[in-house]
């Protein structure tokens, strides 16, 4: 029987990535190569230290991980390409956790790197696409969730357009997003960018970036006897579904859903790891369009179905809410290069846990939900908690 | 001048030009579950052995919008926006294609028809064709 995976003796014992964005004159490999070596620097360790490596992109050939290790150091360590769509990242840094917790390595490393400049600079949407739907964009799709969701509920654009202020909003405060507008963006701006997918506007959707993000996690151990100073931030749950079939499911074009997928996904974490969604301080989910995020409010279990609309209104999952949702500006803001993107948000789970978000620290966070979903479609709950 | 398919194994073209083109579907025979498109494998059951079956032209729209940026990472393009929606077949299938029309053509509930558009011509002189779903006259 599937069970949600949980950890035992595990830290995270460096996180390091690159500001994401449109890094056209960056080398792929030496943002994976800088990436790596903020992780590396982080954790106090050199490439010797790492018993085995998961790494992972999107947009990229047959071998490229292995190629780009080397920028670290030829070690002799396993190396192992993980690939699950936009949920890539998450899903290395589990089984880089897990590397761990087996037994199997003292020290693992999560690596992912990803450029979508270049697929946007050859007309492609990346690979695996039946030619027949080639012409149906991401945006196209979470509009018809979006869409959907306005007839069934009475969602106003507004609610959306707010979701997307608060991230770019939480953007400005991270020195990791991709956007930092220098003022403060309101609703009335974010309804006047341009319309990409009715009702969604350029400001409601991510960027395509280029970026990397490294994660290593150690044996707890080893962290504490190496950083005795810092709190001890450990991965506690994962969870990892694909779809289960239902009636409605789209197998041609793209899909990620139904929705039901998250909501399962949250209660095996959950259940995992003996927690509730009222036990999380801080959480972050794929934003990639932001009325996914209202979705997620209620199926991580966060707000009754339906009660997402209030939760924006009360301003509950913005700064001094109840419970901060994308602190570091969520796919829309810190930006989305793939692969990559599930680290970033380890990586400011980690921030935030260790409490070292300035400027948007939720105080006193001690549990983080790390979600991402991935075309085809797959889905990944994460849990982590920190001790002192 | 002959029609042929983007790709083979998801429509029927008919020979007549006015006739409309059929999805082809499966249905599982031990739970009745009914798929677009074609599957060996029932996703409900897991039976394995389906039965090839013709689908509804007609179906309802349960959702829809309508795309203005048409290619990926491409922010300057002539390209003209196009519709995308999901239509509920009366079999189950939803199905997920490019509709014809414009901005102002689609209600949710609506009912659509099943249509070709030619892509391009080949290089054996045949119309390469795609399955695309329009409102039925008088539905909007």
């Amino acid at each position: 029987m599937r069970r949600g995976l949980t950890f035992e003796g595990v830290a995270v014992a460096g996180i390091g990535m690159v500001r994401f964005g449109m890094l056209r004159d960056y080398a792929l490999m030496h943002m994976a190569r800088d990436a790596g070596l903020i992780a590396l620097h982080d954790a106090g360790m050199t490439l010797a230290d790492v018993d085995e490596a998961m790494v992972g992109y999107i947009g990229l050939t047959s071998m490229t991980g292995v190629k780009a290790m080397k920028e670290l150091g030829l070690t002799g360590l396993p190396v192992t390409h993980i690939e699950n769509a936009s949920a890539t990242g998450l899903v290395a840094f589990r089984e880089a956790a897990w590397a761990v917790s087996s037994g199997r390595a003292d020290v693992a490393m999560a690596l992912c790197f990803d450029k979508f400049t270049d697929l946007a600079a050859r007309g492609g949407r990346g690979g695996g696409r039946d030619e027949i739907d080639a012409p149906i964009l991401p945006a196209s799709y979470f509009a018809l969730w979006a869409q959907r969701r306005m007839h069934d509920r009475g969602t106003s654009v507004e609610t959306f357009a707010k979701i997307a202020a608060k991230n770019w909003n939480y953007g400005a405060a991270s020195p990791m997003s991709h956007r930092q507008p220098d003022h403060v963006v309101t609703v009335e701006e974010v309804l006047a960018s341009r319309m990409v997918a009715r009702p969604l506007t350029s400001m409601m959707c991510c960027p395509a970036d280029d970026g990397a993000a490294c994660v290593i996690l150690a044996r707890e151990e080893l962290v504490r006897a190496q950083q005795p100073e810092r709190p001890l931030v450990r991965p506690l749950a994962s969870a990892l579904q694909s779809e289960t079939y239902a009636r409605g499911h789209t197998f041609v074009g793209p899909v990620v859903g139904p929705s039901t997928m998250t909501r399962d996904t949250a209660l095996e974490c959950y259940e995992a790891a003996s927690l509730g969604p009222e036990d999380v301080n801080v959480a972050f989910v794929h934003d990639a369009f932001v009325n996914e995020e209202l979705e997620y409010y209620e199926l991580l279990g966060f707000c009754e179905p339906g009660g997402g609309d209030r939760l924006v209104a009360e301003g509950a999952t913005g700064p001094g809410g109840r419970i901060p949702f994308n602190t570091d500006g969520g796919l829309v803001a810190r930006g989305h290069p793939g692969g990559p993107t599930g680290l970033a948000i380890v990586h400011e789970c980690v921030q935030q846990l260790r409490g070292q978000a300035t400027g948007r620290q939720v105080e006193g966070a001690r549990v983080a939900l790390a979600h991402l979903v991935g075309g085809g479609s797959i889905c990944t709950v994460n849990l982590l908690g920190v001790t002192d | 001048m002959a029609r042929v398919p983007i790709e083979e194994g998801y429509f029927r073209i008919p020979d007549d030009p006015e006739a409309s083109p059929v999805l082809l579907g499966s249905r599982c025979p031990n739970c009745g579950e009914v798929f677009f498109p074609r599957r060996m494998v029932c996703a409900q059951c897991l039976y394995e052995g389906t039965d090839d079956v013709d689908l509804s032209i007609r179906g309802t729209l349960w959702t829809w919008t309508y795309c203005e940026i048409p290619l990926f990472g491409k922010k300057d393009t002539d390209v003209p926006g196009y519709g995308v929606g999901q239509v509920d077949l009366p079999e189950g299938p939803r199905i997920q294609a490019i509709l014809m029309g414009g901005p102002d053509d689609f209600e949710f509930g609506m009912e659509l028809e099943l249509d070709l558009e030619v892509l391009r011509t080949n290089s054996e002189g045949d119309e390469v064709v795609i399955y695309r779903f329009r409102p039925v006259e008088g539905a909007a």
